[in-house]
């Protein structure tokens, strides 16, 4: 494709990675060649970097496709999901799921990245709601806010919690950062 | 602050009195050309619209100065142009060009008008600004002095393709891009070529760093290289004592982004057709799409000859937000 077609969220193939164009802006001094300097991001590592393209540049688009998938359960460390469309069903490793494996409940809905008819990656849902099955206790009297302790929830993933918040309990999970965002009343 | 519609629409009238009252004072006639057009002037970097039977303009330079060859006397326009694949935060597809041109006038009266526009229209604006006016100081500086400044790099502005390139990486490899460049290219594209690529890559990496470091002013920037004459004369330098060969034309920026680009105008027909040719080999090279050559325009040149005269353009929309202290044109434009 022509540079010119360059905008948010194109999805580029270089030095055979796929990448997603994060930031677009579009500069041309005087009578000059335009200057497309983009923010890019690495579909498979998340890596984030600057490329600046030229007039005239072309570009390779690269053929990925998001896929919305349920997960079905893990084996080890084989994890097992499902095409919401074509009900097929794909094993992928740890190296695919990466961290994100922390929040993966059974009957999770995501994306699974397929580029070049290979799944690279998944993206999850923002959020997700999970189930407390250890915490410490608070400590009482200590009423500073900001104050946390660890529990652990269904995965077996350790998260810092506030002290109010006792085992049996379910909060929202934030899946980029991981961390603590409210929680659930049932 | 967030400019509301009503306010918007307010924005672009006030302005547009201000500009048609300042070149009515000056003795301009208003007028109003074809926006579809066979041809339009060749650019290697600007792409026009394809109209069922023709093209959008890219400006109303041609037509305007068929109309000066023609007799109209001193002219201004307010009109739309088309680029395809501009779009960004100072750039669109469509947009609005302020177009003049002076007879007999001095090459310098473009900067005033540029000046004269730009105080009117920041004036009208200010109470929608929220702030009162001060007056923005202006500066001009020659091309090669602000490139030397910038970069250390010492240009005569005389320099082909090969010796622009022995300049540049001699002390500052790290700003040169390679230049498209074919077989089908002869020196003057090849010079084209390298002047405008390193042109960008220098503006970007050096000039608009400059412009930024003191905000809140206005900036000529003169006397451009032989090779990025556009559609000026070229002739001698007025601010260098040697008095070397520069083209004469001239960009404004205010607050770092670009408003105007000016010409004492090109009136030799056949150096025209040569630097639209140059300009086609480079847009060979390039595997842009081939356009007319404006055999009509050049025609005229030669029937009826283009009295001498210097003309300028200003982009509305840019205008208008500078003049409102923002930097992205969302925040003026009822899109």
């Amino acid at each position: 494709m022509d540079v010119s077609e360059l905008r948010k969220n194109a999805k580029l193939e270089i030095d055979g990675h796929p990448f997603v164009v994060t930031e677009f802006n579009f500069v041309k001094p005087g009578k000059g060649q335009g200057l497309y300097k983009c923010r890019i991001k690495n579909m498979i590592t998340g890596a984030v970097m600057e490329r600046t393209w030229r007039s005239g540049e072309r570009l390779t688009p690269a053929n990925v496709e998001s896929k919305k998938m349920q997960f079905l359960y893990a084996t080890g460390d084989r994890f097992t999901f499902m095409d919401n469309q074509s009900y097929e069903q794909i094993e992928l490793g740890e190296d695919v799921v990466g961290d994100d494996r922390q929040f993966l409940l059974d009957n999770l809905e995501c994306e699974v990245l397929v580029y070049n008819d290979r799944p690279v990656g998944i993206s999850l849902p923002s959020h997700v709601v999970m189930e407390i099955i250890a915490a410490e206790p608070g400590v009482k009297g200590d009423t500073a806010t900001n104050v946390t302790k660890n529990a652990t929830i269904q995965t077996g993933y350790t998260i810092q919690v506030p002290l109010f918040i006792k085992p049996g309990e379910r909060i929202k999970i934030d899946t980029r950062t991981g961390e603590y965002i409210e929680r659930v009343n049932s | 602050m967030t400019l509301s519609v009503a306010e918007r629409v307010i924005l672009f009238d006030l302005a547009l009195v201000e500009i048609r009252e300042h070149f009515r004072g000056a003795g301009l006639r208003e007028v109003m050309t074809p926006v579809r057009l066979d041809a339009v002037a060749l650019e290697p970097y600007i792409e026009p619209v394809r109209a069922e039977a023709g093209w959008l303009q890219t400006s109303p330079e041609l037509p305007m100065k068929r109309l000066l060859c023609a007799g109209s006397g001193a002219i201004f326009q307010i009109a739309p142009v088309f680029r395809r694949a501009e779009r960004g935060a100072l750039h669109r597809e469509e947009f609005r060009l302020v177009e003049w041109y002076r007879l007999g006038a001095d090459f310098a009266s473009l900067r005033r008008d540029a000046e004269a526009i730009v105080a009117r229209v920041r004036a009208a604006l200010a109470p929608i600004r929220g702030e009162p006016s001060r007056t923005l100081p202006w500066q001009t500086i020659a091309v090669l002095e602000v490139i030397e400044r910038t970069c250390g790099l010492r240009l005569s502005g005389q320099e082909d393709a090969e010796g622009l390139e022995r300049v540049v990486c001699s002390r500052r490899p790290d700003l040169w891009i390679a230049p498209p460049s074919g077989s089908g290219m002869d020196v003057q594209a090849r010079a084209l070529s390298a002047w405008t690529t390193w042109f960008s890559t220098w503006s970007d990496r050096c000039f608009d760093p400059w412009l930024a470091s003191v905000p809140g002013r206005g900036v000529h920037l003169v006397e451009f290289p032989g090779s990025l004459a556009a559609l000026a004369e070229v002739g001698p330098s007025v601010l260098c004592s040697t008095g070397g060969l520069v083209a004469h034309r001239f960009e404004s920026y205010v607050d770092g982004v670009e408003l105007v680009n000016g010409y004492r105008e090109l009136r030799d027909a056949d150096e025209q057709r040569q630097r639209f040719q140059a300009v086609a080999q480079l847009r060979g090279t390039l595997g842009l799409p081939e356009l007319p050559f404006p055999e009509t325009f050049l025609e005229t040149l030669v029937a009826y000859p283009l009295p001498a005269c210097v003309g300028a353009a200003m982009g509305l929309e840019r205008l208008i937000m500078v003049a409102c202290g923002e930097r992205n044109l969302t925040a003026v434009l009822s899109e």
